[in-house]
């Protein structure tokens, strides 16, 4: 069962036009399809070799290229193998097929990734809003949405005045580096002075 | 939503009616809310509603440096924060090729195992309380603090340990942690009797969790159902065993299976769990003093650190099911992605949503307890 | 495997007697009153003000931006230490107690505690905000909990090591010892690095480090060689003999190895195409010419520095020079095994190549006077440069084999051939000393096959002035060095040939009132044989060009030009800069180039202005 699971998955997908299949651990299969044969390619996963649990259905949003990746993540209870299959769909104007008819969780993974990143799946049962039921701004998970931004602009920082920072202000001291200025994962190159 | 945006809607008139279950609710796990369509005491459709937890992880995550992260993995499942620690650490490992030290892969196993502990012992009392019985949340809460104690003193943090880094572990254990935790599990497992006394040979807790919320193994497989749900329809599936992580293909432990597929056979495997992961938690303190050498593989320095170009989908057993992270790097300085797939992602949504529908209203929170959802890995 | 708990066995009608059993056992309420954190336990912080530096490592790692960094007035404060008066305070608000701030901390000042108890009403929600002390939060003493240890530390302290020549093969040649770094070592000596800016405060030129180190980190060459560019015209030089301040002043290194800074420079640029160094030189370059004319005499750091300077606001530059070429000490002071000649004429030709006129072999005061320079140029700057070497005047100190180690160095570096006796005494303890006793035993393995090569220094070894791996290198070359001693005379044969240097045990070199006044052990005499003994003490500055009437119009401070804060001389058109007002230093003259130039630039386009 453990032996050359990646051989099999190739023979499989030797019908299907433009799916590559590569090893990549052990127990791991990448598959780099294209939305038009995704469909055919899980069908046979599914139907031929024993892939029944989608694990998660993942999106990356590739803003520079324009581009949604989305990623099967399958797993098979008999050969103990995972599978990702790879897709890539336009950005624009991010539609896609569901897959729930093969796999019901897709209904989840599906309507989560529509809320977060603004991908329609036609055929999926319910896109209802799930998480962010009061939400009116961008699919927020977009790259080209800045949340930290968002929450300066929205929050305020608490601005404390205790007495020994008062007391160092009377003596011409005080706040050199706010904490948003010098933070490591906010930080421009030359961000190290203010 | 928020009460303030809760507005009445005037329905024509039907024998049936709306009952918003949570989310401020005893009966509900975490702030989660459940919309049940009643006729008399039956459900006849039910409506997750999430989203009281969002704290938006997966994008903070993108925004935060490598090492910063591990700050908030583990808040992503309160009562089991170890998992979300480690498979976080090894999907970076695993991108970056680090060789984890063998103490370090034995320490994150002991951890894991006592989070599992203590997580079962808080969904025992969890679940019990939904049919009425209060004792065991009593019992459940105060044996898990003693877990907690023990985590305090490895990691100096009682929920948020924060001790698995990529590499390794942040710290050696303390000077006779072993023999404690060796106490410890002597002391749990005197109490599994008196468990048994108390919730699995009650005959309150028998008759109201037996032959409720059942599953068979197709419709689990079908629904994406994992971890002790899916062993309770009789499938002896466990990431540990299956898909291997750390040194589990080392360790002697069996996979606890029931038939049923009721809320009783999904408690009783965890039941079962409990036995397992002491077993578990014994062989790594006998093999850990034979285990030299250092807890952590050198990382570079955490403010100058460019995992390499790559992406890992890591697998672990959480108390709750199959927990796994997909992260990617574009070789920068923070995560382009990661993506948490918490098992009660399925659990809590769809699969609580077909199984409490044709149901009873009173077993709609024990039906959401035995799944052991949990909110939070929902929400993100 | 299932379980076996059979759920019909309902027990017999008396089990919950067993209950009775509870009553015998102790509560697992928790007492109440404080209950103690364990060991480890992550609670408020606490923080050694004695030993933390105000680096800010501790904010930049904080995820949740709970670290503000405090101003404090009256806390030390000096950039060449390496000590800011600055103290992070903490938002406890926002801390999520991960302790990562202690785990990176490069001086380990700052810790977690057992304390964990705090709470207020909203109008005293300012308790927040707490700056940490080794207090604690309340003022009451609690035990430290996690804190640093060499598992949680998160800084790497070991340096990348250099590759070098083996003692034994450099002895025989000149060639450069260092080799520099290779792209992946640089790479990993690089991300070190804790950006805390501290070599830039510390860097008499202030070059920003922090920025090309990171640069360097990042895989980009081109932008370290713009950010060193932004500051620093000779950085080759620089690269390599740097006395490197920033190093010392490096936050790593106050547990570790600081990061070579130097070595990351000399690794930038040399990975750095020539053609591409020259277009990120020029940048900036005014196209406007302003019609103004500047001399500068002396083409040395400071001068060249200037005239870069000069040369890129859109002025005409001409530099004289006495010598055949253009380095100044870098090039007729420093031994090629330490500084190429290459290396250096590559800043030079990139500083040249600007449009700067170089006029060689040109003394002043002999080939044109400085009221000529006065007359026809609209500033000028002196950049002299310290190349007379000072005499122990001790008997015998005339003899024709005692030499002075400044005037030996630039002869070999011109290129002369000097024959080296077999045995030689150098005096001096500096880095200076160093140079010519490695210099000559080169020279002597080459003429004599072995190294016959004795230093001997006033200072001891605890206090000893050159640098400790110019010590190390130079011990492993086979010269010996005493400490301690101090030269009475030169012992001259009855054939007139030169026999030694004698010596005395030095007791102590400064007088209570921190003069200079060596006591010696006069029992503790030593004769050192030596065919040649070579003063290395100190070096003045050859001020005979500047002509009777403009000395006597100066203002002179204990034998060098008085200069202000921008290194103006007493008279208006006239500046000083480099070793001759600062003493030696390859990057203070590079700094004092910057300055003069700036000054000069502000007092021609006021003039204009005007």
């Amino acid at each position: 069962m453990n032996g050359e699971v990646g051989r099999p998955i190739s023979r499989l997908l030797a019908d299907v036009d433009g799916a590559r299949c590569e090893r990549k651990g052990d127990r791991r299969v990448r598959i780099d399809a294209t939305p038009e044969n995704l469909p055919a390619v899980l069908e046979l996963l599914k139907g031929r070799a024993g892939y029944l649990h989608l694990s998660a259905i993942t999106c990356i949003d590739w803003m520079d290229d324009g581009e949604f990746e989305l990623i099967y993540h399958l797993w098979s209870y008999e050969d103990r193998n995972l599978v990702s299959a790879h897709i890539r769909i336009p950005r624009e104007p991010g539609v896609y097929l569901s897959v729930y008819d093969l796999f019901e969780p897709a209904g989840f993974f599906e309507r989560d990734i529509h809320e977060m990143y603004g991908v329609f799946f036609e055929g999926s049962p319910d896109q209802e809003k799930f998480i962010l039921t009061e939400w009116n701004g961008p699919p927020p998970m977009r790259k080209d949405f800045d949340a930290e931004g968002w929450v300066q602009g929205t929050f305020q920082w608490e601005d404390y005045r205790p007495e020994w920072l008062q007391e160092i202000e009377e003596k011409g001291g005080g706040i050199a580096i706010k904490p948003e200025q010098a933070r490591a994962n906010t930080r421009k190159i030359r961000g190290w002075k203010q | 939503m928020r009460p303030e945006n809760y507005q009445a809607q005037s329905h024509p008139p039907s024998h049936e009616y709306e009952l918003n279950f949570g989310p401020n609710h005893p009966g509900i796990e975490g702030n989660y809310a459940l919309q049940v369509r009643l006729h008399g005491d039956t459900v006849v459709s039910a409506h997750a509603d999430g989203g009281y937890l969002h704290r938006g992880f997966e994008k903070l995550m993108e925004g935060r440096l490598w090492i910063q992260n591990i700050a908030l993995v583990p808040r992503i499942c309160v009562p089991d924060p170890v998992p979300m620690e480690v498979c976080y650490s090894l999907a970076i490992e695993d991108i970056s090729g680090l060789q984890v030290p063998e103490r370090a892969k034995w320490l994150r196993v002991l951890q894991l195992e006592l989070s599992r502990i203590a997580a079962h012992l808080f969904y025992f009392g969890g679940h019990a309380a939904t049919t009425g019985m209060y004792s065991p949340s009593f019992w459940g809460v105060a044996d898990r603090d003693l877990i907690l104690d023990r985590f305090e003193e490895l990691s100096g943090g009682r929920v948020y340990h924060i001790f698995n880094i990529p590499g390794g572990v942040r710290r050696d254990i303390p000077e006779g942690f072993l023999g404690r935790v060796s106490a410890l599990l002597d002391y749990l497992e005197a109490r599994l009797p008196e468990y048994d006394d108390l919730l699995f040979r009650n005959q309150v807790f028998v008759r109201r969790s037996k032959g409720v919320g059942v599953i068979d193994q197709q419709q689990a497989l079908a629904w994406g159902v994992t971890g002790p749900n899916l062993r309770a329809t009789g499938l002896g599936f466990d990431v540990r065993r299956d898909d291997p992580y750390l040194i589990y293909n080392q360790l002697d432990f069996e996979i606890p299976t029931e038939d049923s597929g009721c809320c009783w056979a999904r408690t009783l495997v965890r039941r079962s769990e409990l036995q397992q992961s002491i077993r578990i938690c014994r062989q790594v303190i006998a093999a850990l003093p034979d285990i030299g050498g250092p807890v952590r593989a050198p990382i570079p320095n955490p403010l100058a650190w460019n995992v390499p170009v790559g992406e890992s989908y890591t697998r672990v057993e959480s108390s709750k099911g199959e927990l796994a992270y997909y992260v990617l790097s574009t070789g920068g300085e923070k995560p382009y992605r990661v993506h948490v797939r918490g098992p009660s992602a399925m659990h809590a949504v769809q699969v609580l949503e077909k199984m409490v529908t044709g149901g009873r209203l009173e077993d709609v929170a024990q039906i959401m307890f035995s799944l052991d959802a949990c909110p939070p890995e929902v929400d993100r | 495997m299932s379980s076996d708990i059979d759920y019909k066995d309902a027990g017999s009608i008396l089990a919950p007697l067993k209950n009775l059993r509870f009553f015998a056992r102790e509560p697992v309420t928790e007492p109440l009153g404080p209950r103690p954190a364990a060991e480890n336990y992550r609670g408020f912080h606490v923080n050694d003000w004695e030993l933390c530096i105000g680096c800010s490592t501790c904010q930049k790692v904080c995820d949740n931006a709970a670290i503000s960094m405090i101003h404090i007035p009256g806390l030390p404060n000096d950039p060449v230490k390496g000590v800011r008066d600055h103290r992070p305070a903490i938002d406890y608000g926002r801390c999520c107690w991960c302790g990562l701030c202690v785990d990176i901390c490069p001086t380990g000042s700052i810790s977690l505690t057992r304390e964990y108890v705090h709470t207020c009403t909203e109008p005293e929600l300012d308790s927040y905000f707490v700056l940490p002390d080794p207090n604690g939060m309340h003022k009451t003493h609690f035990p430290k909990g996690w804190s640093k240890t060499e598992q949680n530390d998160l800084l790497d302290h070991d340096r990348q090591p250099m590759a070098e020549m083996a003692p034994e093969a450099r002895i025989g040649d000149f060639a450069e010892i260092v080799a520099g770094y290779t792209d992946q070592q640089a790479l990993l000596e690089a991300s070190r690095c804790v950006q805390c800016g501290m070599c830039h405060d510390a860097c008499p030129t202030q070059m920003h480090a922090p920025d090309y180190i990171r640069a360097i980190w990042q895989g980009n060459v081109e932008l370290a060689v713009e950010e060193i560019y932004r500051t620093n015209p000779f950085a080759h030089v620089c690269g390599r003999v740097c006395t490197h301040k920033c190093e010392d002043a490096c936050s790593i290194g106050r547990r570790g190895t600081p990061v070579a800074i130097r070595w990351l420079k000399r690794y930038a640029m040399d990975a750095l195409a020539p053609a591409k160094v020259k277009k990120i030189a020029a940048k900036g370059k005014s196209r406007k010419k302003s019609g103004r004319k500047i001399a500068i005499v002396g083409a040395g750091p400071a001068g060249m520095t200037a005239a870069f300077d000069l040369i890129k606001q859109g002025h005409a530059v001409t530099v004289f020079e006495a010598l055949d070429q253009a380095g100044g000490m870098t090039r007729y002071g420093i031994p090629y095994y330490r500084l190429p000649s290459e290396s250096l004429q590559r800043d030079i030709d990139i500083i040249v190549s600007l449009g700067v006129e170089m006029r060689y072999r040109t003394r002043v005061g002999v080939d044109v006077s400085m009221a000529e320079l006065e007359q026809e140029y609209d500033a000028v700057v002196l950049a002299l440069g310290l190349q007379l070497g000072r005499s122990t005047r001790i008997p015998g100190s005339d003899h024709v084999q005692v030499r002075a180690a400044v005037d030996l160095l630039r002869r070999i570096a011109a290129g002369e051939s000097l024959a080296v006796p077999d045995k030689v005494v150098v005096i001096g303890g500096g880095n200076v000393a160093m140079d010519i006793a490695r210099t000559l035993a080169r020279l002597q393995k080459q003429q004599h096959g072995v190294v016959g090569m004795t230093v001997c220094a006033l200072e001891d070894f605890a206090h000893f002035l050159a640098d400790p791996e110019e010590v190390r290198e130079s011990g492993e070359e086979g010269i010996e060095i005493i400490d301690a001693r101090g030269p009475r005379h030169c012992v001259v044969n009855d054939d007139g040939t030169l026999g030694g240097l004698c010596t005395w045990k030095v007791l102590s070199i400064f007088d209570e009132q921190h003069r200079f006044a060596p006591k010696f052990d006069e029992s503790d005499e030593r004769i050192h044989e030596a065919g040649m003994v070579v003063e290395s003490i100190g070096q003045m500055t050859d001020t005979g060009l500047l002509g009777d009437e403009l000395t006597e119009a100066l203002e002179w401070n204990r034998g060098r030009m008085k200069v202000d804060a921008f290194g103006r001389t007493s008279l208006p058109w006239l500046w000083a800069a480099g070793d001759c007002v600062n003493g030696p230093d390859v990057v203070h003259a590079v700094a004092d180039g910057h300055r003069v130039a700036t000054s000069i630039n502000e007092y021609l386009t006021q003039e204009v202005a005007a």
